[in-house]
């Protein structure tokens, strides 16, 4: 019977690891000089991030004139790839607290370079509301301090202004779980490294001394944050969704948005995190820490999510047609078959209809397939924002009106920029920080190699 | 050691015999004196027994397809609750069946025309009634193919019976969420054909499952009690459970947050109506406490570790759970089919008892019909000595 579950649960970590073996594989893309491959992505991504920093210039030099909107399409490219990024975070989350309280022992292999993703994701969402305001460098009149404005103070009944409090809340809350979990591994590259390198890492692991004390600390702070992160997992892209759920604007306001929005926000998340980690596994050598054993579980929840934001559409589209509602069919029939239909199908196929073959075990295991099909998830959960924002806006209730909505080159230059700023940051963070939390990772191996190894190394460590 | 055996469940299936016999017989009484209220009773009664049974199913479904263990050696508690469903899902058919006018809103209203046609065809009484018989067939057809595996699986077909129902598993997902979606929708928000609310089948859904949990304690911890699953359902199962009953209950409350929240910010007249209904005059009182049992009570309650492993203070708050429930039904159904002032009297605690009783009965029944523990299970021997 034992015999049974063993086979049923495979090993997380795969070629017999011993403890040792885990820090020196984790660490070691760390200690050696960066590779020609990495330059190459580096000068690549900082172009981009280059050629947004100065397209934002310009914008914030010039004004959001530099924008395709008009006045029936107020919203568009920017708040759907604000909206796109603040999902793309939302995997980091729900991988490192929400898995954590489920108790699955297979997040400790992604946790660390999710957890970063939200944060690099974050803030390339932040960007695009900053640069809306028309005057980023008084961002901070929107927080509630009082103030010598006289009257001027935020309107606590706007979204907007929660959006403001739960995703600056979030990425704070992220930021501090992230760095917490990095200390005992921060502490091992301390104990790794001579010189200036050892005294920088001495100082950010906050004299971490591995004693059952500060294990004993640690434990119980990493549980409470958990805790407190994953109603952050919901509230933060609940309350994205409320920013056009509260409107009256047929196909924003509808009750459903705040778990939709939340399920297609991490279904956006595992896909990138698929994306970047299947790449990561192979040129970091950790194929032994991210087997297909994970990546196939990350399938299966990437399927289920996906599954989920189907279900939400086909119960939009029901509703309007139930309803009886003339402007709410209208907006449903104008996404299916208007003039951004093919915006509209795009999503369809790339959302729900490619992710169907996900139920295939093959497919799942199959990393190539697993790429592919995650690059259309990440495709189609844009489109999934854009078909929201823009068709919902751009037939306005006046025919005379109506207008259309194209993006301007400043637009996609932007939106190219944060591409570059994650894949910047995410570099700059494999190489600096490892990618895999080593401490959790070790405490997944089986027993014997737990125990075993502390015998040999401490024995190593006395005839020292 | 079946439960038959001893004294006090001996007592215990008398007690619900006579719930269950005084209950039936005063409904039929009720029919003939208040044919509105048994009826609305009958369908508050129904759709939670039959929301149990199926939320019992996709309990075990969920454990199958996560690769679950921990649940295994309490299993046969949801699996005979589950089983269920062709008495639950007769039930709540029949009782949709006799009133099927009470669905029919009017095609040739005074809000009809042409923008109504999806309604018209929706809304067709024979549509909601096949469409009825379609989902809970479907739901029967996947218990009995579920739990016979489970129950079946001989001692070295372990790990084949377990693929064989994650797959059904799997699939029974999709039908779950496509088939609750509609019934869910058919059988409550149609009350009130004029209201219309996306969040709809995800606030059933949220309800469904915080209830199943909560029977799920009541029952385990009784068998406990029994003797039955005395060192088989321990209180690290028990502490799962809560977990899991604090964190339902949570969603429940968002969800029910997210959807009342939405409707009153945009403040539509179609769509406040039904707020409005129930939070004005005598019906307020009944609105608020179905927050405070729902979400604001538990919540508190579970949020402290030892609460969640101490028997005593479990089986409070489920219980008081499964009263929510009944609550937040009643609120669904009542101010549109019985009127303006709540009602709590001899009819509501009739179809309360006889469903108590009658789902005691069967659950009963079922559950001594096969093993107590699924010995042939690969996670049996994880689930017995799971530590949380």
């Amino acid at each position: 019977m034992t015999a049974n579950a063993d086979t049923l649960r495979p090993p997380l970590v795969t070629g017999d690891k011993s403890l040792g073996d885990v820090t020196r594989d984790v660490c070691a893309p760390l200690e050696r000089r960066p590779t020609g491959s990495w330059w190459a992505a580096l000068a690549v991504s900082s172009t981009m991030l280059l050629v947004g920093f100065i397209a934002v210039w310009y914008q914030i030099a010039t004004g959001i004139g530099t924008w395709g909107l008009n006045k029936t399409v107020g919203w568009a490219f920017d708040i759907t790839n604000f909206v796109f990024w603040v999902g793309i975070g939302h995997a980091g989350t729900l991988i490192s607290a929400v898995l954590f309280l489920f108790r699955q022992r297979w997040r400790t292999a992604v946790n660390r370079s999710a957890e970063a993703m939200t944060l690099f994701a974050v803030t390339c969402a932040g960007i695009f509301p900053l640069i809306h305001m028309g005057r980023p460098w008084l961002f901070y009149w929107m927080l509630p301090y009082p103030n010598t404005r006289g009257s001027l103070w935020v309107n606590f009944k706007s979204p907007l202004i929660w959006d403001f409090f739960a995703i600056s809340t979030y990425f704070l809350v992220s930021l501090v779980f992230w760095y917490l979990g990095l200390l005992p591994d921060l502490a091992s590259i301390r104990d790794r490294s001579k010189g200036l390198r050892r005294k920088i890492f001495s100082l950010v692991c906050l004299g971490w001394n591995g004693s059952a004390r500060t294990w004993h600390r640690y434990e119980t702070v990493y549980m409470l944050l958990a805790g407190l992160a994953t109603p952050l997992v919901f509230s933060v892209h609940t309350i994205v969704s409320m920013d056009f759920a509260t409107s009256v604007i047929p196909g924003w306001h509808t009750t459903i948005f705040p778990p939709y929005f939340v399920a297609g926000a991490i279904f956006s998340g595992l896909a990138m995190v698929l994306t970047l980690m299947i790449i990561a596994r192979k040129v970091m050598s950790l194929e032994n820490y991210v087997t297909v054993n994970h990546v196939d579980k990350m399938c299966k929840l990437m399927l289920s999510m996906g599954c989920l934001v189907g279900l939400a559409y086909a119960t939009e589209f029901f509703m309007a047609f139930f309803s009886g509602n003339v402007y709410e069919q209208f907006v449903f029939k104008n996404r299916a078959k208007g003039p951004f239909s093919w915006a509209y199908w795009t999503m369809v196929t790339c959302n729900v209809v490619i992710p169907q073959v996900l139920w295939l075990k093959r497919v799942r295991t199959n990393l190539a397939f697993v790429f592919v099909i995650a690059i259309f998830v990440n495709i189609g959960m844009w489109f999934e924002r854009f078909v929201i924002i823009v068709t919902s806006l751009h037939r306005d209730f006046l025919p005379s009106s109506w207008a259309g909505y194209a993006p301007t080159i400043i637009e996609i230059l932007t939106f190219l920029g944060t591409f570059g700023l994650f894949f910047t940051c995410f570099l700059i963070f494999c190489r600096f920080v490892p990618v895999i939390a080593i401490a959790e990772v070790k405490g997944v191996l089986p027993a014997e190699k737990r125990e075993q190894d502390d015998v040999v190394e401490r024995s190593q460590e006395v005839a020292a | 050691m079946k439960p038959s055996n001893t004294p006090s469940s001996d007592r215990l299936t008398t007690l619900l015999y006579v719930t269950a016999t005084v209950g039936a017989a005063l409904l039929a009484v009720g029919a003939f004196v208040a044919p509105d209220r048994i009826w609305s009773n009958l369908l508050v009664a129904s759709y939670y027994l039959v929301t149990l049974s199926l939320g019992a199913l996709l309990f075990i479904a969920l454990a199958y397809v996560s690769g679950a263990g921990w649940s295994v050696a309490f299993r046969r508690v949801p699996e005979a609750m589950a089983s269920l469903l062709p008495v639950t899902g007769l039930a709540v058919v029949a009782v949709v069946a006799v009133r099927l006018k009470d669905y029919a809103w009017h095609p040739r209203g005074p809000h009809s025309g042409d923008n109504f046609w999806f309604k018209d065809w929706w809304l067709e009484p024979r549509w909601i009634l096949t469409r009825a018989i379609v989902c809970v067939l479907l739901w029967i057809v996947f218990a009995k193919l579920i739990v016979g595996i489970s129950r079946y699986a001989g001692p070295h077909s372990g790990t084949r019976s377990l693929t064989s129902n994650v797959r059904l598993s799997a699939v029974f997902l999709v039908v779950v969420g496509l088939s609750f979606s509609c019934v869910s929708i058919d059988w409550l928000m149609a009350l009130e054909p004029m209201w219309f609310s996306t969040m709809w089948a995800v606030y059933q859904f949220s309800g469904m499952v915080m209830a199943t949990l909560a029977a799920i304690v009541v029952l385990c911890l009784m068998l406990r009690q029994q003797g039955v699953l005395k060192g088989i359902f321990t209180d690290d199962h028990l502490h799962d459970l809560g977990k899991l009953l604090l964190g339902f209950s949570c969603f429940w409350m968002y969800i029910w947050f997210s959807q009342y929240m939405l409707i009153w910010y945009s403040n539509i007249p179609e769509e406040t109506s039904w707020f409005i209904t129930r939070t004005h005059g005598p019906w307020l009182p009944v609105f608020v406490a179905n927050i405070i049992v729902n979400w604001a009570v538990p919540f508190l309650v579970l949020l402290p570790r030892p609460a969640k492993r101490n028997p005593g203070v479990m089986m409070k708050v489920a219980v008081l759970i499964l009263v929510a429930r009944w609550i937040d039904l009643y609120l669904v159904v009542f101010p549109k089919t019985v009127g303006s002032t709540p009602v709590f009297g001899l009819w509501e605690i009739a179809a309360i008892t006889c469903g108590i009783g009658l789902f005691g009965l069967l659950f009963f029944r079922q559950f001594d019909s096969a093993s107590s523990v699924p010995s042939s299970d690969p996670y049996l021997n994880e689930s017995l000595h799971h530590h949380c």
